[in-house]
């Protein structure tokens, strides 16, 4: 079974994506925040006044689709934007988990942006981005040395070795070529690896987010090179692993806090039972372009869960 | 030309609203472009005398100015010797109210693309070597707010003329003072003529260990007897322990930073007028930079009050001093003060928020309203036609012209509240409905100025981004002008503010207009949201909160802050690392003077009063010790408190 969560538009879902503390470091507060709000108003619209939630409401406030539930149940029968495509700019981030075979990305990329025009109303986006797993920004050191270099907890096997990148990159060359995607971008670059990268592309990256933390302490060489390839350096403060399997089980679980629809463990019979697996996450935002408004902003996360998914690998 | 004051103007003006009205509200999809204008005064240094004077050379350098402009389109000369400003437009210069003063926009408006963000410190700077390149030698802008011994019985102009003329009848300063501009002499006489005496400026005295007690404003003179208004100060007019001033130039010869944003339409621009509104106050406090006037350290931080007092027309009947016999209503305010209005259509704004005491000109209303103006919007404009055009051109009174707003720009642009809300100008097809925010204090580098400038135009994005709310009853917007003024306010005093500036989820799956019916039943369930909760008392929305946590969030997480908000938009589009680093700073300036960490412009100067070795504890701000608060400021407009230079406590928090 698979189950697709989903924000709504978090622009104007009451403040919870707002992240009140400053902080300059990666968060995904803003994604686990807002899945929760989202339940939580699903959940309050469908019951009647002074109802109690129970687990047993939960289909009400979700909806089942052959082997997919939506949780909350989309509408996409609503109006994506308010204004005509042309007065936007679609910027679409899509980050592929740790742990997940990269032969799945193909068909991952497909669902996730199918989802994003489908919420949008668009038949296009301007850029996507993509996370890979593993590939970390580091300012102090942008020496580039590759495989192992993760310094994530020794997760070796989790980083994305250069060959699947490159791999990747050709299905998203191949959806840019069917013009699904204006432009497309890689996250968290060094100067060495974007050259080496490059160097396998039909499409150049146009972009390379880099995070916050350090966006004032880009090193030289990687400005110049962005400069002179044509690249935008962009800034974001996503992290990486944006939504770990516990985390998913608690929001989706049957604790306080949690949303009623997971088992509370792979075995317990508290509700949809299994093992969970996180496949992506992609984050969409759609700007009104000459006024700097963020109309509409989102997430969608997709899960395997049932007891025939592969249990992850750490 | 000459002008007149006329109280037979506003059916004129109704007419050339409406007219306008009609023609652009209907404008949509205008871009945000936005302006900013910083204004300058300009010193003449005296370094044998150490004297810093003010310089009346305003219409030589303007003509200058003028004629480097026209080069320019020629394309016969270049501003920029480096190539910094390279497809950049020269910046405009525009006369300000004092003879001393220098106003300077950008060549062309700001977008939003974000680079140009990074583009508009270095402009300030640009406009202040250009400004500077086009003055003698010893005269340079700086962006003080006020001058620190305007008015004193010294000769602190250059050239001086003798005070008490017959437009201003100041005791204390020249009609030379204002622009020659017939505009300006006629504004300052209608204002003195019509409220029958002259304006009258009491600001509390800073009480230092040494300051005599009572103070009695020394620089008074009591025995003079030539104009009638110089019974002013034998009626009475001055205050104990205040200093007094008593004219014009003290308020209008004041430097402000005012932004000018263009709204998408006319519901964008009355939701922005509105929701900026109670900002007003907070940004005063935050940018506060006035502690000195007339050679006195005073005991409040800002300007505002001071430009209310030196503009108010209003007579004895409508101040409340004697009963109304001649004039038509009691008027609570100056015309230069907080706005008394909302005008946005949003279903958030309460009654509850707008002023039940509110003056209107109830004929105008009705005649907006028949012509088909909202109540609201009608409301708003029949407030501002309670004063009366102080300024009329004679020949303008003959014939009416329908396609243009010079009897409404003349009263709007002489109604001075802390909002303005600007129809397009009917000859300008490309501009739209604007909104002004005007309450900021000018700083003293560029470097702030470009920080707070940029602040406020990222805080309109994420009240557009996020809707955002924060509506109060106008009235605690209007103690908070007062508030604004305290010394020290921003870190002393707390201000009322909205406590949930987001508004409640918007309602999911509301059932779609183009009438699909093909839902399930589970759809259905959505098409009956439970009812909204009846709305709490507008008491319980509000509370007083410090400026940081306004500004930075409070601790306990219940309010977000305005720099997490702003911080939240950016993380939400795309911005390249250069700018967002930029963005950084200017954040980081306004985040470190709302917790204190680093000094605003008025602790500033009263620091470097107080630690002066010529000072003697009395309140006194001397010749010398003004000469050498000129010269910091210049040093500091250029080294911006870098390695600990001068003004570091109040740029960058360290000395090293």
């Amino acid at each position: 079974m698979k189950l697709i969560l989903s924000t709504s538009n978090i622009m104007t879902a009451g403040g919870p994506s707002v992240i009140r503390q400053p902080t300059t470091f990666k968060s995904n507060v803003e994604l686990i925040n807002s899945l929760r709000a989202n339940f939580q108003a699903a959940q309050q619209s469908t019951l009647p006044p002074n109802t109690p939630t129970s687990n047993d409401t939960s289909a009400s406030w979700t909806r089942t689709e052959e082997d997919t539930l939506y949780i909350p149940a989309v509408d996409f029968s609503q109006r994506g934007l308010a204004e005509e495509r042309s007065q936007y700019d679609i910027t679409v981030k899509l980050f592929y988990l740790p742990g997940i075979p990269v032969s799945r990305r193909c068909a991952h990329t497909r669902q996730a942006i199918d989802l994003v025009l489908k919420e949008l109303h668009v038949t296009s986006i301007d850029l996507l981005i993509v996370s890979f797993p593993g590939i970390l920004f580091d300012a102090e050191d942008d020496s580039e040395e590759e495989e192992g270099s993760s310094v994530d907890d020794g997760s070796e096997e989790q980083s994305d070795d250069f060959d699947s990148l490159v791999q990747t990159w050709q299905t998203l060359e191949n959806l840019q070529a069917q013009g699904k995607i204006s432009q497309l971008g890689v996250a968290e670059f060094g100067a060495e690896r974007l050259a080496r990268f490059i160097a396998h592309t039909k499409v150049k990256p146009s972009v390379d987010q880099i995070n916050l933390k350090d966006c004032c302490v880009v090193p030289k060489n990687l400005i110049m090179y962005a400069k002179q390839e044509k690249i935008d350096l962009l800034t974001h403060n996503d992290c990486n692993d944006i939504l770990p399997v516990g985390t998913t089980r608690e929001l989706l679980g049957p604790g306080e806090r949690g949303a009623g629809i997971l088992a509370s463990s792979p075995g317990a019979e508290d509700g949809v039972q299994g093992d969970i697996e996180m496949q992506w996450v992609v984050k969409y935002t759609a700007v009104v372009k000459d006024r700097g408004v963020v109309e509409n902003k989102g997430y969608f996360a997709l899960a395997d869960v049932g007891s025939c998914v592969k249990p992850p690998i750490y | 030309m000459s002008a007149i004051a006329s109280s037979r103007v506003p059916a004129n003006v109704g007419q050339q609203l409406l007219a306008n009205w009609h023609r652009a509200k209907g404008k949509e999809r205008d871009a945000l472009l936005w302006g900013d204008e910083v204004e300058y005064l300009v010193v003449a240094m005296d370094d044998a005398a150490k004297k810093a004077r003010l310089s009346l050379a305003q219409a030589d350098i303007l003509k200058s100015l003028a004629r480097d402009e026209a080069l320019w389109q020629e394309g016969t000369c270049t501003y920029s010797e480096n190539k910094e400003h390279d497809g950049e437009e020269p910046p405009h210069f525009h006369p300000e109210f004092g003879r001393f003063m220098l106003e300077a926009t950008p060549g062309r408006p700001w977008g939003i693309d974000f680079k140009d963000l990074l583009k508009v410190e270095s402009n300030m700077r640009w406009r202040r070597e250009v400004a500077k390149a086009h003055m003698a030698p010893n005269e340079s802008p700086i962006t003080l707010t006020t001058f620190p011994r305007l008015g004193t019985k010294d000769d602190y102009s250059q050239p001086y003329y003798p005070p008490s003329g017959p437009a201003l009848r100041s005791q204390f300063v020249p009609d030379e003072i204002a622009n020659p501009h017939i505009r300006f002499p006629t504004l300052a006489a209608n204002i003195r003529s019509r409220r029958g005496r002259k304006v009258e400026l009491n600001v509390p005295v800073f009480k230092d260990k040494n300051t005599p007690e009572p103070f009695k404003d020394p620089t008074v003179d009591y025995d003079l007897q030539i104009w009638p208004e110089d019974d002013d100060v034998r009626n009475g007019a001055v205050k104990d322990g205040h200093v007094y001033m008593d004219a014009m130039a003290f308020g209008m010869g004041s430097c402000c930073l005012q932004i000018t944003f263009q709204a998408k339409n006319v519901p964008e621009g009355r939701k922005l007028y509105d929701q900026l509104s109670p900002l007003g106050p907070i940004l005063l406090a935050l940018t506060a930079a006035t502690p000195v006037y007339k050679g006195f350290l005073v005991d409040t931080d800002v300007r505002w009050n001071q430009i209310g007092n030196a503009v108010d027309d209003r007579t004895k009947e409508e101040l409340g001093e004697l009963p109304l016999k001649n004039d038509r209503w009691r008027i609570p305010k100056s015309r230069y003060a907080s706005n008394s209005t909302y005008i946005s259509q949003d279903p958030r704004l309460r009654k509850e928020y707008l002023d039940p005491g509110l003056i209107v000109d109830e004929d105008i209303k009705k005649r907006l309203m028949e012509d088909g103006m909202d109540e609201q919007l009608a409301t708003h404009f029949a407030h501002l036609f309670i004063r009366d055009p102080i300024v009329v051109f004679s020949e303008d009174l003959e014939e009416l012209d329908l396609n243009k707003a010079d009897h409404f720009e003349n009263l709007q642009s002489t109604n001075w509240q802390h909002m303005r809300f600007k129809p397009p100008p009917p000859e300008k097809h490309d501009i739209g409905w604007r909104v002004e925010f005007r309450s900021m204090e000018i700083q003293m580098t560029d470097f702030e100025n470009a920080a707070f400038a940029i602040f406020i135009v990222l805080v309109t994005r994420a009240i557009l981004s996020f809707d955002l709310n924060f509506y109060i009853p106008i009235q605690r917007t209007t103690e908070n002008m007062e508030t604004a003024h305290a010394r020290n306010a921003v870190l002393d005093q707390k201000f009322y503010f909205r406590k949930n500036p987001f508004s409640p989820p918007v309602r999911r799956h509301q059932p779609s207009s183009s009438g699909s019916n093909a839902s399930s039943a589970a759809h259905s369930a959505y098409n009956t949201p439970p009812p909204s909760p009846p709305l709490a008392p507008v008491e319980s929305e509000y509370e007083l909160m410090t400026i940081s946590d306004i500004i930075n969030g409070s601790s306990d997480g219940s309010f977000p802050g305005l720099i997490p908000l702003v911080e939240s938009y950016l993380n939400s589009v795309n911005v390249d690392v250069e700018t967002r680093c930029s963005l950084a700073r200017y954040l980081d300036l306004i985040r470190k003077r709302a917790n204190g960490t680093l000094w605003t412009g008025a602790k500033w100067i009263r620091e470097f009063v107080a630690k002066h070795p010529a000072y003697k504890q009395d309140s006194a701000v001397s010749e010398e010790i003004c000469y050498d608060l000129v010269r910091a400021v210049e040093e500091m407009s250029v080294k911006e408190g870098a390695n600990g230079s001068v003004g570091w406590e109040m740029l960058r928090g360290r000395k090293a």
